[in-house]
């Protein structure tokens, strides 16, 4: 069949002027702030990176404690250009939750999360939920000794929780301890699961913003502004960057590639200067603040307490600020914004550097 | 002579025993000098590239501009149709 009989086939069964004509109707307001526009496009350019990565060493990986971290190897060491799918699917991670954290943080600068938008904000909180544990069960999957030491960390603090807690530890690790039923648990999490929630969250997201158009500042609000159409002008930028941020995660996969540890053992002590993936060094921090008693109760559970409250005050952020939602200036939630954002930059840098 | 035939032993020995303490370490990028300079080679290549790609987009999203700029992209309202 050629093209165009092709075309005349689709066009016969779908409106498809009318479909381009909608893509036109799409505006963008062009400012000064527009370059975080771009973040949310970046987060899914990397997330559909990591689709494809995922699914090419899905092939070769082994979700069985016994050969886990032999498969990894193997997938390196042995199989033709294992080690860059492998490196490419790591950077790619991390580049996504750091595209996420600054997407996050800008939005709740930029108080994009007004009305009518709370929902945008709720879906893409819990996306970046979903790939931190993206971040976590994958770190296990590699079977080696610290990302071991690592989830039992992780998911002991989880369990300091009061109430919920034990239940959320045993869910999280199928049993007491880490074993092989917490390999399989995190496989399945990995590449099932959260991939199911994250592909209708994301839709859910972008239907978000096609419906509310993009947001503008509250600064900016009455000011008249251009408006550009979004196809083909923002499209071609969004094309510029993607190809920006797919040559950095190419560059970073191939000159550093990341290590793989020896073969975890449950019975073996946590080797020494542990650390988290670097979002998690912010709680890992706060948690280290906290003395191991208090008024004669845990220091941790305590603490675990307080972060969790933090989390649940940021994440309910747009019911709270109600004078960003009838249009007037917010100067306290602005200034929470930017404690929230020191605080998470800081305290990651600390961690990274003690 | 004995001595230093014990000296040599005892030091082969100790460093042969600190081989079994090595760590093994996993290669997690290829080691033969030749893959290696292909994957830089390939790197480099795959950034002209990009950069190539960059500029055709550039170059396109300008010639848009222009157009819209000229308002010729618009449809316009109230032609006359040749019937």
């Amino acid at each position: 069949m050629s093209c165009q009989r092709l075309r005349n086939w689709i066009e016969e069964r779908y409106d498809v002027e009318g479909m381009k004509g909608l893509a036109k109707q799409k505006l963008v307001p062009v400012h000064q702030y527009e370059i975080w526009y771009y973040t949310g496009g970046i987060a899914m350019f990397l997330f559909i990176l990591q689709f494809i990565t995922g699914m090419v060493l899905s092939f070769y990986y082994i979700p069985y404690f016994e050969h886990a971290n032999k498969s990894v190897i193997e997938i390196v060491t042995k199989l033709n250009m294992g080690w860059f799918f492998r490196s490419l699917h790591h950077w790619g991670a991390q580049l996504a939750i750091t595209a996420l954290f600054i997407h996050v943080f800008s939005t709740l600068l930029l108080k994009s999360y007004r009305k009518p938008r709370e929902l945008l904000w709720i879906s893409g909180f819990i996306l970046l939920g979903i790939s931190i544990f993206f971040g976590l069960s994958g770190y296990l999957l590699l079977w080696d000794e610290r990302a071991f030491a690592a989830v039992r960390v992780a998911t002991g603090g989880a369990g300091n929780l009061p109430v919920i807690g034990g239940f959320i530890k045993a869910f999280l690790r199928g049993g007491i301890d880490v074993t092989g039923e917490t390999l399989t648990r995190f496989y399945a999490f990995h590449v099932s699961v959260l991939p199911l929630i994250t592909l209708f969250l994301i839709g859910m997201h972008i239907l978000l913003v096609q419906y509310h158009g993009m947001s503008v500042p509250m600064s900016l609000e009455k000011k008249p502004l251009k408006q550009i159409p979004f196809f083909p002008n923002l499209f071609y930028k969004d094309l510029i960057i993607w190809l920006l941020v797919l040559g950095v995660v190419v560059s970073l996969a191939t000159l550093l590639p990341p290590e793989i540890g020896k073969k975890a053992d449950p019975l073996a002590p946590a080797p020494e200067n542990i650390k988290p993936e670097w979002y998690f060094l912010f709680l890992f921090q706060t948690l280290k603040l906290f003395p191991g008693d208090i008024l004669g109760l845990n220091g941790e559970t305590i603490a675990i307490i307080l972060i969790s409250c933090g989390i649940l005050f940021f994440f309910l952020i747009p019911f709270f600020d109600r004078k960003s939602s009838r249009g007037e200036k917010s100067i306290l939630f602005t200034w929470i914004g930017v404690l929230y954002t020191l605080y998470f930059i800081i305290m990651t840098v600390i961690g990274y550097l003690t | 002579m004995i001595r230093k035939i014990l000296f040599a032993c005892a030091f082969i020995l100790i460093n042969a025993a600190t081989l079994w303490a090595q760590q093994e370490t996993i290669e997690v990028f290829p080691s033969a000098p030749y893959d290696r300079h292909i994957i830089f080679q390939s790197l480099a290549l795959f950034w002209v590239a990009i950069i190539g790609l960059i500029i055709i987009i550039r170059m396109k999203l300008k010639e848009i501009e222009r157009i819209q700029k000229m308002g010729i992209d618009r449809e316009e309202k109230n032609i006359p149709l040749l019937d």
